[in-house]
């Protein structure tokens, strides 16, 4: 399907329309941050913004999930999964670095042997549309991990702003169902141009921050250098990497019992907090924040790519932005790909 | 502030040469604009990495506990205090550190600056004669430094170190701030307007526990929040859970918090963690006359018990 | 689409208590749906999640032989929240099971070898299972020499007393019993695992040795078995972790890239040589 042109002035009517058959999410303001967040009507969506503070896997991958559900403790026999059959999602305005995520997110919930039946409800019928950064920031480092600031891997359809309009580039079948639903009109050559040169100018402002070529082979390397503890010293094993990170996906299962009856819920977790791997019998495989820290990086950037084929990584930046004592992927990697 | 940070090196540089410390823990730049970051620095020709400047925001008594090696640390007036309660709770002894005091005029809160600049991206900062020069894509805009202050240094009546083995800079004149004023008008509040407030900043919160990390006086081997037996709260992000952390946590720091707002600043989500903490410190300011991390001497108010406590809230609760 | 996080009810139809401190305590459980039963399919070495709903749910081996039909045996080390409430449970009462999980023993690659089992303490519960898979009539002929040197801190602490004892009549098996700490009625073996290991000496020629025991005793059997010349490649271990999902999801249990529930518990040495020194 050919590209088509929006007025941004119809974006919120736009939404209005979608949001009779969708459930639609999109970046709205809180205070002073960006989140995604369910929208109740077209005006509510903000979208001159750089990124959502925390990403949109939360809306796939909540940080609290209910399992199943109970009414009494010994009645293992009727449980209850509380699966609805919800409209489908609309993901609307996301960046393409959170869209990218979705797609190593989808490996994860999605593989052969276990299914993961919550993610898929709300994946299956999902459509993401994708916004296209056009001014991207000095902390992106997307195009070093192998995406880009237009890049339409996960996206179902990509915008790209060109000034008073959206163009809308049709990346799948999914994506082309829900624009012949809108008849929006085709774009012009003239139009195209300018996002030709929109997206030209974005990709050549990112710098390439990372060289992930032989970083692999390099971290698989040096597992056992001290330049671990050396660079890992600073971190105070909290979540905020983790839990603001597109392609995190670390959790745990917990009970939680009322009088009579409970819960059984997947919660976020972070490889980053102390006790992650802590056993029962007192022993700790990664007890302090050099071990931590090695195996979220090990993880990202080897082991995701030996499970996964793709690094658990989209540059996004947030981690860089949000870390509160300024310990920088970007630094770490530089380092080690130094060694 | 170039000599400042030129006082540091040399200081960090003597004190690592004649071996008096095995570890210099400091300020270094970061790798952002507005930001500057812990470093530790064991030889004295690392030396040269340490910085002061506007945005040596970390509270880094953080990274005494439990450290069985003599240490030097850069310490602003907050920090010192910090470190004079970590000393009265024997998790560092008070010959291991040796307190680099630095009088502090405030630290320039990034997210204000950030804000003021709508979102416009900021790639360098300049400082001179109490401005930020601020340059991105194709802007400069300058600021008065001291109106981007973080609210706890905005806050801050203790500038000055309270002790110190080595002074840089000069002691800086206290503000006469009436620092509790909107606890004070945040009291005057209803009940339902104080805990509708309490629950929209808890919705904020994601449970990261970057605030509870990032405390220096939080050094718990395991939280209350990990305990499985009993589990006090629940992990999740629901509301009820999430506000009792966090009153939980203000009351274990009651009498010990130093109000130097490194919590606040670590909140990726802008979550007002303060309020609850300062609202005790003005308590037990006025209950029993005591400020956290001013004197050596002094023991916390919760660690004693004299018999002219107050108890008015067990006689008249 | 199979729910991988749902467990499925069993009935506590019995519970043993093996040790003298009672901190370990074996179940014997049953399936009150018999189409979950045949659907649960499971070799020797696997594991599954038990449920105790309203507390949580933790990893255990299968401690019994998937030869022994309609029930699935679990021995339990009380020490948090569900193996304690485990322990306060009675038979009659209902848990989950949540599984197969895990690779469990190579049984192909075991058939016509010789066993050498060594086992200490708790760790000795997927052996057990194993060797009573082997043991069973239809399956004995399948595996050559079957050595069995079990060890326990003392004899209180044994798991599985009168299995032992049967054991220890037959001629199809080797079976040395050894306690770290004797008592007045002890008249078996004294020495620590690794020692009587060497001891006994067990030939290496067409020989697996499979290896399972708390840190401590995995750390000095191993030179023991290498010295007898069992290669890496023959030399199994069952690792334990802090495990949730059991998926490989969760992102708890991995050592370098293999989680221990997914491309574990079982490994040869020569693959954990490969991986990373982090368990």
């Amino acid at each position: 399907m050919k590209a088509k042109i929006i007025r941004k002035q119809d974006i919120a009517d736009l939404l209005d329309n979608l949001l009779r058959k969708y459930e639609v999410f999109a970046p709205v303001k809180r205070d002073d941050l960006v989140v995604c967040d369910r929208i109740g009507s077209g005006s509510e969506a903000f979208l001159d913004y750089t990124n959502s503070i925390k990403p949109p896997k939360e809306i796939l991958f909540p940080q609290s999930e209910t399992l199943f559900t109970y009414s009494s403790f010994d009645d293992a026999a009727n449980i209850k999964v509380p699966l609805s059959k919800e409209r489908p999602y609309l993901l609307f305005g996301i960046r393409p670095c959170d869209a990218r995520s979705l797609t190593l997110l989808d490996k994860v919930f999605n593989e052969e042997k276990y299914k993961d039946v919550y993610y898929l409800n709300r994946r299956a019928n999902m459509v993401v549309v994708a916004i296209g950064c056009v001014k991207p920031r000095a902390t992106c480092f997307c195009t070093s991990v192998g995406g880009g600031p237009f890049s339409p891997e996960g996206s179902d359809l990509l915008l790209a702003d060109i000034g008073d309009d959206y163009i809308v580039q049709v990346i799948t079948d999914k994506g082309a169902k829900l624009l012949e639903e809108r008849e929006a009109e085709d774009a012009g050559e003239d139009k195209l141009a300018l996002m030709r040169k929109a997206i030209r100018e974005a990709e050549a402002s990112i710098l390439p921050q990372i060289t992930i070529d032989g970083l692999k082979e390099k971290l698989d390397r040096v597992f056992d250098d001290p330049i671990w503890g050396v660079l890992s010293e600073k971190c105070i094993s909290c979540g905020v990497c983790t839990y603001l990170c597109p392609t995190c996906y670390c959790f745990d299962i917990v009970d939680e019992a009322r009088d009579s009856g409970g819960e059984r819920l997947r919660i976020w977790d972070s490889c980053q907090f102390p006790l992650f791997t802590l056993q029962a019998s007192g022993v700790n495989p990664r007890p302090t924040n050099k071990e931590r820290y090695r195996q979220r990086i090990m993880h990202k950037f080897s082991y995701c790519i030996d499970d996964y084929g793709q690094i658990g990584c989209v540059g996004c930046g947030r981690c860089v932005t949000e870390c509160p004592v300024n310990l920088d992927i970007r630094q770490v990697l530089t380092t080690i790909s130094n060694k | 502030m170039t000599d400042l940070s030129n006082q540091i090196r040399e200081s960090a540089r003597k004190l690592l040469q004649q071996r008096e410390v095995e570890l210099v823990i400091g300020f270094e730049q970061g790798t952002l604009p507005l930001r500057n970051t812990p470093c530790f620095i064991r030889g004295q020709e690392e030396a040269e990495r340490l910085i002061w400047g506007s945005f040596c925001d970390n509270n880094l008594a953080n990274y005494l506990v439990k450290r069985q090696e003599k240490v030097a640390i850069v310490a602003k007036g907050c920090d010192v205090r910090a470190i004079v309660e970590l000393i009265k709770e024997k998790q560092v002894t008070r010959e291991q550190v040796i307190i680099i005091g630095i009088p502090c005029q405030g630290m320039v809160d990034r997210r204000r600056i950030e804000a003021e600049l709508e979102g416009k991206e900021i790639l360098e900062v300049g400082e001179g004669d109490d401005k930020l020069i601020l340059k991105g894509d194709g802007f400069t805009r300058v600021l008065n430094w001291n109106e981007y202050l973080y609210p706890s240094c905005e806050a801050c009546t203790h500038r000055n170190p309270v002790i110190y083995d080595i002074l840089i800079g000069d002691m800086v004149e206290e503000k006469a701030t009436d620092r509790y004023a909107d606890i004070a008008e945040f009291e005057t509040k209803s009940p339902e307007e104080r805990w509708q407030y309490i629950s929209d900043e808890a919705s904020k919160c994601i449970r990261c526990y970057a605030c509870r990390n990032t405390c220096p006086l939080c050094y718990c081997q395991e939280c209350f929040v990990d305990d499985t037996h009993p589990q006090w709260i629940g992990k999740t992000t629901n509301i009820s859970d999430t506000i009792i952390f966090h009153i939980m946590r203000a009351l274990h720091l009651a009498g010990r918090c130093v109000e130097c707002g490194a919590c606040e600043r670590a909140c990726p989500t802008g979550v007002d963690i303060r309020k609850l903490n300062r609202k005790l410190a003005s308590d037990v300011k006025e209950l029993f006359h005591y400020e956290a991390g001013i004197s050596l001497d002094q023991v916390a108010p919760l660690a004693t018990f004299r018999p002219d406590d107050p108890e008015g809230f067990m006689l008249n609760p | 689409m199979k729910n991988p996080y749902l467990p499925l009810p069993m009935r506590i139809d019995r519970v043993v208590t093996e040790t003298e401190d009672k901190n370990i305590k074996t179940f014997s459980l049953s399936f009150l749906n018999s189409e979950d039963e045949t659907g649960f399919k499971y070799i020797p070495g696997q594991f599954a999640e038990l449920s105790v709903l309203g507390k949580g749910e933790a990893p255990f081996s299968i401690a019994s032989s998937p030869t022994q039909e309609g029930r699935l045996e679990f021995t339990v080390n009380k020490v948090g929240v569900v193996t304690t409430a485990l322990h306060n449970m009675e038979p009659g009462e209902t848990v989950g099971v949540r599984g197969p999980l895990g690779n469990g023993y190579p049984i192909e690659a075991l058939k016509g070898k010789n066993i050498v089992i060594i086992g200490g303490g708790f760790g000795f519960t997927s052996l057990r299972a194993l060797t009573n898979f082997m043991l069973v009539q239809r399956n004995r002929s399948n595996f050559g020499d079957i050595t069995v040197i079990y060890g326990a801190r003392s004899p209180g602490l044994l798991l599985y007393k009168d299995e032992l004892q049967e054991w220890g009549k037959q001629d199809d098996l080797q079976l040395y019993v050894t306690v770290d700490r004797g008592d007045e009625e002890w008249k078996g073996k004294v020495g620590v695992v690794p020692a009587i290991a060497k001891e006994v000496a067990p030939g290496s020629n067409n020989a697996y040795a499979l290896v399972c025991g708390p840190p401590v005793m995995i750390r000095f059997t191993l030179p023991v078995v290498q010295e007898l010349g069992f290669p890496p490649e023959r030399t199994l271990l069952s690792l334990e972790m802090r495990m949730k999902c059991g998926l490989g999801k969760c992102g708890r249990c991995n050592i370098g890239n293999k989680y221990v529930c997914r491309d574990g518990p079982v490994f040869t040495l020569a693959e954990l040589n490969q991986l990373p020194r982090e368990y």
